[in-house]
């Protein structure tokens, strides 16, 4: 057997086709974050933005470099991450934050993986009508399905009125679920199931149904089969369920604007404050570098301990 | 050939952007009958986008947003956009309408001579509420206390909103404190944040986006807001034939007021249209319509014999002479002072 042969164009020819991704992710992904990173060491403009390190010199009408070896103390800055960690309610915020994300992907998970079964065992007909009905909701915009939620959960909405009724027969106190923590669990769960659902589907769809009789054929029960089985094998599909509700969830700031009571705010909003409300640049992109950053760790505990994981067995 | 068809492109081209005007306003903020009449008057197209704070239009156009001719901000924003070059100085000879300004509203300390920066309209901010359910529970919504005082807060818990809005929220406490709403004052802003935390769990929601809607179907009863959203909901209410009255009132410890300006941008595609706009606007019938409409108070002396006598006799709209004493602009604030604030009201709106 020779090794498949590649002509010099199929060599080219590869990173032809994949150059306008990658140049696309170079210049809208990798270079901005630079930007961000830079920005997070100077200091704010008057009006936003940030304080010029190029200026017209008067005299000449050229541009010059105000940056020198001497005064660059007057240009660049560690104080906004001094900021950061100077009042503990930004640690607190980012902590709330990830429980909010979490508690979203937990309940995602739970809710999506029941019916990423039931649509990965259906017949074809049934399984494309249900995957579409999946996909159906993002045919309409996001911010008025938000306010969907806004109606439905309103005081005087019937849903509101019907469980509050219910309550009210046990002499349980009216709840107010519109502008609550609850409200914006809802609206995110809501928002990220079907990127939970989809993935896991294409995982157990992808199945093999003998192995589940094989284990049936050696004495395991309905709960072995999924342990020992179905539920190990799914995990690929689990974790990029999880990466895609988790993440988005976690940078989340209109669900809180609009569902949230005044205890609801997450990171997402204290950043969108600090480039819009306070034009404060600087401390808006050491914001955005610590969730990023948190982030990343979070991946790599995950990863490392995935790792040990299979090293026991 | 050629030639012939690049011309007919230039032409077709030019024809295009000609006749279209890109105005960028607060939401809520012009009838769409006086734009309709604009496009009539200039033979254009009138292309609107709006903004609902001022930090969304400036942190916008000091991005380096382009396409835009005239912009209508509040008065604090009228320095940052004149410092950041990003306006033009207006041409009077081409606006005869700008003798019918109110002289009140001229000469302003955001822009001394009105070199760039001519009255649109104003409005106040202000409680909103259910008048039905107040009255049942005695409680008086002329005060700010309403918003601030646990006491009276206790009978309204979870039906209050106020605006998710840094200046106008802290100037509220600090005129309940008995401050200036412009206080710079380290110890006054800490009175204030202490006001709002004590108050704040007993609110429902920091709400811009939808106070109006709230209090129209009855979810909120004391709404934390701008005049013309008020005077919104209220027709709203009354075209919904709903059970309870909503009013609003301005409160005796005082109120911000704010004076939109119309200014034309430094990059605007179309100056020419821009001023015919701002002239349109200055006329006396026109900017009635704005205040028979939308319910904004008016700043134009030729406009008083249009408005409609039920609006003019509303406080709130068209304050007396002593409730105007009583009516503050918001300062620009800068630097330090900026950053001091949002500390401040990162902490409030963290806090448990």
């Amino acid at each position: 057997m020779s090794k498949p042969v590649y002509g010099l164009g199929g060599r080219y020819a590869k990173w032809l086709i994949s150059a306008p991704p990658l140049l696309y992710l170079l210049l809208f992904f990798a270079i901005p974050a630079l930007i961000m990173v830079f920005a997070a060491f100077r200091f704010p403009g008057d009006y936003g933005g940030l304080v010029p390190l190029v200026d017209v010199n008067p005299d000449t009408g050229a541009r010059e470099l105000l940056l020198t070896a001497e005064n660059w103390r007057d240009f660049l800055t560690f104080e906004n991450f001094g900021r950061f960690f100077e009042d503990s309610i930004y640690l607190e915020l980012f902590l709330k934050s990830f429980w909010y994300a979490g508690l979203t992907t937990l309940i995602c998970l739970v809710l999506a993986y029941p019916l990423s079964w039931l649509i990965a065992r259906s017949g074809k007909k049934t399984r494309d009508l249900l995957v579409l009905l999946v996909i159906l909701p993002f045919w309409s915009n996001f911010l008025i399905r938000v306010y969907a939620w806004m109606i439905i959960l309103g005081p005087q909405s019937y849903f509101s009125r019907v469980l509050n009724g219910f309550l009210g027969i046990f002499g349980i106190e009216p709840v107010s679920l519109l502008f609550s923590q609850f409200a914006v669990i809802i609206g995110l769960v809501y928002v990220h199931l079907p990127f939970m659902v989809l993935p896991l589907y294409a995982n157990l769809e992808k199945h093999d149904m003998s192995l589940l009789d094989a284990a049936q054929d050696l004495g395991a029960n309905a709960w072995q089969r999924f342990w020992k089985v179905t539920w190990p094998l799914s995990l690929p599909g689990v974790w990029a369920g999880v990466a895609l509700v988790f993440i988005p969830a976690l940078g989340m700031f209109a669900i809180p604007d609009l569902l949230g009571g005044t205890n609801s705010m997450m990171i997402g909003n204290l950043i969108k404050q600090q480039f819009l409300d306070s034009r404060d640049w600087p401390f808006g992109s050491v914001l955005s570098i610590m969730l990023t950053l948190s982030v990343l760790l979070l991946a790599a505990v995950a990863a490392w301990a995935g790792s040990r994981h299979k090293k026991k067995d | 050939m050629k030639k012939l068809l690049l011309a007919l492109m230039m032409t077709m081209g030019a024809a295009h952007a000609a006749d279209t005007l890109h105005v960028y306003n607060w939401n809520n903020y012009i009838a769409p009958e006086t734009v309709k009449r604009f496009e009539a008057d200039c033979k254009c197209k009138v292309v609107q986008d709006y903004y609902g704070s001022m930090e969304e239009m400036l942190a916008k156009l000091s991005a380096g947003a382009k396409g835009y001719d005239v912009v209508v901000p509040t008065g604090f924003a009228i320095p940052p956009l004149v410092k950041q070059n990003l306006v033009q100085p207006l041409d009077k000879a081409k606006l005869p309408n700008a003798k019918n300004v109110n002289p009140a509203f001229l000469n302003s300390q955001f822009d001394k001579g009105n070199q760039y920066s001519l009255p649109y309209s104003f409005t106040t901010t202000l409680l909103g509420y259910n008048e039905t359910e107040l009255k049942k529970l005695g409680i008086d919504p002329t005060s700010w206390a309403v918003i601030f005082d646990p006491k009276v807060l206790a009978k309204i818990k979870g039906k209050v909103t106020v605006l998710d809005d840094s200046r106008e929220l802290f100037a509220a406490a600090l005129m309940y404190n008995g401050f200036s709403a412009n206080s710079v004052n380290p110890d006054e802003w800490k009175k204030a944040a202490e006001t709002i935390k004590a108050a704040k769990p007993f609110w429902a929601a920091f709400n811009t986006q939808s106070y109006i809607k709230e209090l129209t179907v009855g979810n909120i009863w004391v709404a934390h807001g701008y005049s013309n959203d008020m005077f919104q909901a209220q027709q709203d209410a009354k075209a919904a034939k709903r059970a309870f009255a909503l009013n609003y009132s301005l409160q005796k410890e005082g109120n911000t007021l704010s004076v939109d300006n119309m200014m034309v941008l430094k990059n605007a595609p179309r100056p020419d249209l821009a001023l015919k706009f701002v002239n349109f606007m200055l006329d006396g019938k026109n900017s009635a319509d704005l205040t028979n409409m939308i319910g904004s108070g008016n700043p134009n002396s030729a406009a008083a014999a249009f408005v409609k006598p039920e609006i003019k006799a509303i406080a709130a709209v068209f304050p007396n002479a002593e409730a105007q004493k009583k009516l503050q602009q918001l300062n620009a604030l800068e630097g330090k002072q900026l950053r001091e604030l949002n500390k401040l009201w990162t902490q409030v709106k963290t806090a448990r």
